[in-house]
């Protein structure tokens, strides 16, 4: 299956001159649908990086990315970035970010709005995810009313909900219990593999290793190892 | 639903309303915000209306068409004499159909129980009813044949010294008798209007029979009335003729421009514009910056930016229109009060319809300061 993303030489340098400080270099991989890759390595080893920069949400200062076998403009500009997020990119985030003030199913129900699908679409895909992902007898609560588990599968609902062809989480299992993190990572794996999904995770947390189908290791900005682990859950 | 059926409204309009409603002293704060400055607004305006529409209410309450006024007059309170003779050259004019005189002098006005207040006599021909007062709630205009007659205001009544009909003063050592009220004729010089036939006038205030001070005149059905203006501009020489709403908008300058009442009111009505700004754009700040990781979520999924403007702007307009809607039952309640005093709060339809435009503009400002920090938003900063 073709690439979704491919990073060719990519560096991310913050800052300039002496203070410069390169968070990626040269780095170059592909992520395919279907799989979910593992973003593994210590803190500030650029994971964080790496994960903008195939999210469209950081420009690299060096190399090329392509979405799609399409290569991305050096110069194009933070709306156009953004259309292609919101057209083929979702995101899980550590400490979930959802809404507060929203239900859970008004929470999932922003990202069809931003597509402007019609209110009462918008209400039905929505409630439709959180089923799917066990939540359905939770639709009508607040975040604050709902478990981390609960939170973090809302946000994963949320992050589906436009149909996106690429899911980059950012240590989805950090703030959650041993079972729960595990039934996040359980989740996200069936995702990649039921809807074809390219899923990218970056995490901290032995406890995903098991359901990577694919492992990228990267230190001081480098990417020092890529490969498939032999036991995959898959 | 927090009062909304969030299966119905869109997606910024639902963040907007939570965000407010989530936040409530905020909110309340807000919303205190713009009712002052509705408030402060609406009055001021209403007032300055009220003034406008009091300082040419004897030329708006005529059906004349052409004004004749002595040489360099700028209003219609203060003016000079015309020879009344003058009359007949004007109706000599062609296209002119009707001429009458109408006085207008200041005098003094001796009440029942001492003291002297000052007045303005207003002396009409009483066969046309041209210049006659309005708004008579006792009495009638026929009462007005008898030598002495003459007409009140009720809301004056108590500055006059006037309790009843029938009761007699003196108008410049001349004896004088109440026949009939109005309500709600007021002034601006604070000299009230008092209305009594052309020769009455004329005697009150030491006119020659021959002497008026306006001219007012009507003209034949289908005439040019520019043409007739002129001509009998170039006729009468030494006078000024004036189209009736030129005349009142002439008074309403002199008043309201000149004197600096005008400037002073609407100087408070941008306070009241400029409060209300400060209050919106800094509660819409402060409740933005709370929401800063959410904009930034927003952002991050790929929201353009004009959906967080939306949200924005929507809070913006919410908060107008609350606010709006509580100002204004108080701009009422100051309407329906002064409607029994001598300074009159005036709140037409269009004027409601201004504020309402002003009060979204002042809100949509007041959202500025929160629209140049939400541009600046990072989406990485999700991750942090």
């Amino acid at each position: 299956m073709s690439a979704v993303i491919t990073l060719d030489r990519v560096g991310v340098t913050y800052g300039r001159g002496a203070t410069a400080l390169a968070a990626l270099q040269d780095v170059s991989l592909a992520i395919h649908p279907g799989e979910m890759t593992l973003l593994l390595g210590p803190s500030g080893s650029g994971k964080t990086s790496l994960l903008q920069v195939m999210g469209c949400l950081l420009r690299p200062s060096r190399g090329r990315v392509q979405l799609f076998g399409e290569a991305l403009a050096p110069d194009l500009g933070v709306e156009a970035l953004a259309a292609l997020r919101l057209a083929h990119i979702g995101f899980v985030f550590q400490h979930y970010n959802l809404f507060p003030t929203l239900k859970a199913w008004e929470n999932v129900a922003i990202a069809l709005d931003l597509k402007a699908l019609p209110r009462a679409q918008q209400r039905e895909q929505s409630l439709h995810l959180l089923e799917r992902l066990g939540l359905a007898d939770r639709a009508g609560h607040y975040p604050a009313e709902l478990s981390g588990g609960q939170k973090q599968r809302v946000a994963i609902a949320r992050a589906l909900a436009g149909g996106p062809r690429i899911l980059l989480a950012d240590e989805p299992t950090a703030a959650l219990d041993g079972k729960t993190g595990q039934g996040v990572a359980a989740t996200l794996h069936e995702l990649a593999h039921d809807a074809g999904v390219a899923v990218v995770v970056v995490s901290h947390d032995p406890r995903v290793e098991p359901f990577g189908d694919r492992v990228l290791h990267l230190e001081d900005g480098r990417l020092v190892d890529d490969r498939r682990p032999p036991r995959s859950t898959a | 639903m927090n009062g909304l059926d969030a299966s119905r409204i869109s997606g910024t309009s639902l963040l907007a309303w939570r965000n407010l409603s989530h936040d409530r002293a905020r909110f309340v704060v807000t919303l205190v915000g713009v009712l002052f400055a509705v408030l402060l607004m609406g009055v001021e305006l209403g007032l300055l209306l009220g003034f406008a529409r009091t300082t040419s209410g004897l030329v708006d309450h005529t059906d004349a068409d052409l004004w004749i006024t002595p040489a360099g007059t700028t209003n219609v309170d203060i003016a000079g004499r015309l020879d009344e003779r003058r009359r007949f050259e004007a109706l000599a004019v062609p296209g002119v159909a009707q001429v009458d005189p109408l006085m207008m002098q200041f005098a003094f006005w001796r009440k029942p129980d001492g003291g002297t207040e000052s007045v303005s006599i207003v002396g009409f021909n009483l066969a046309t009813g041209q210049g006659r007062p309005w708004n008579l709630v006792q009495g009638t205009i026929e009462d007005l044949q008898q030598d002495d007659a003459v007409i009140v205001d009720r809301l004056y009544a108590a500055k006059l010294g006037v309790t009843a009909l029938g009761q007699t003063i003196e108008i410049n050592n001349r004896r004088a008798r109440v026949v009939g009220f109005t309500a709600g004729i007021r002034t601006f010089t604070q000299s009230p209007y008092v209305f009594t036939t052309h020769r009455n006038a004329q005697r009150f205030t030491f006119f020659r029979p021959d002497q008026t001070t306006y001219l007012l005149v009507r003209l034949r059905p289908g005439s040019d009335a520019a043409a007739v203006r002129d001509a009998l501009q170039t006729r009468l020489g030494r006078v000024d003729v004036w189209f009736a709403a030129d005349f009142a908008r002439a008074a309403q300058r002199y008043w309201l421009i000149t004197t600096g009442a005008g400037s002073a009111l609407l100087l408070a009505a941008l306070l009241g514009l400029v409060v209300g700004i400060v209050i919106v754009g800094q509660t819409l700040y402060a409740t933005t910056v709370d929401r800063l990781p959410e904009y930034a979520t927003l952002r991050a999924m790929g929201a353009p930016n004009r959906y967080l403007y939306r949200v924005i702007l929507k809070q913006a307009a919410i908060s107008a229109v609350f606010g709006f809607i509580g100002g204004m039952l108080l701009v009422g309640l100051v309407v329906l009060a002064s409607a029994g005093s001598t300074v009159a709060v005036a709140m037409p339809p269009g004027l409601i319809g201004v504020l309402g435009l002003l009060t979204l503009c002042m809100c949509a400002l007041g959202a500025l300061v929160s629209i140049r920090r939400i541009m600046r938003i990072d989406p990485t900063s999700v991750f942090q």
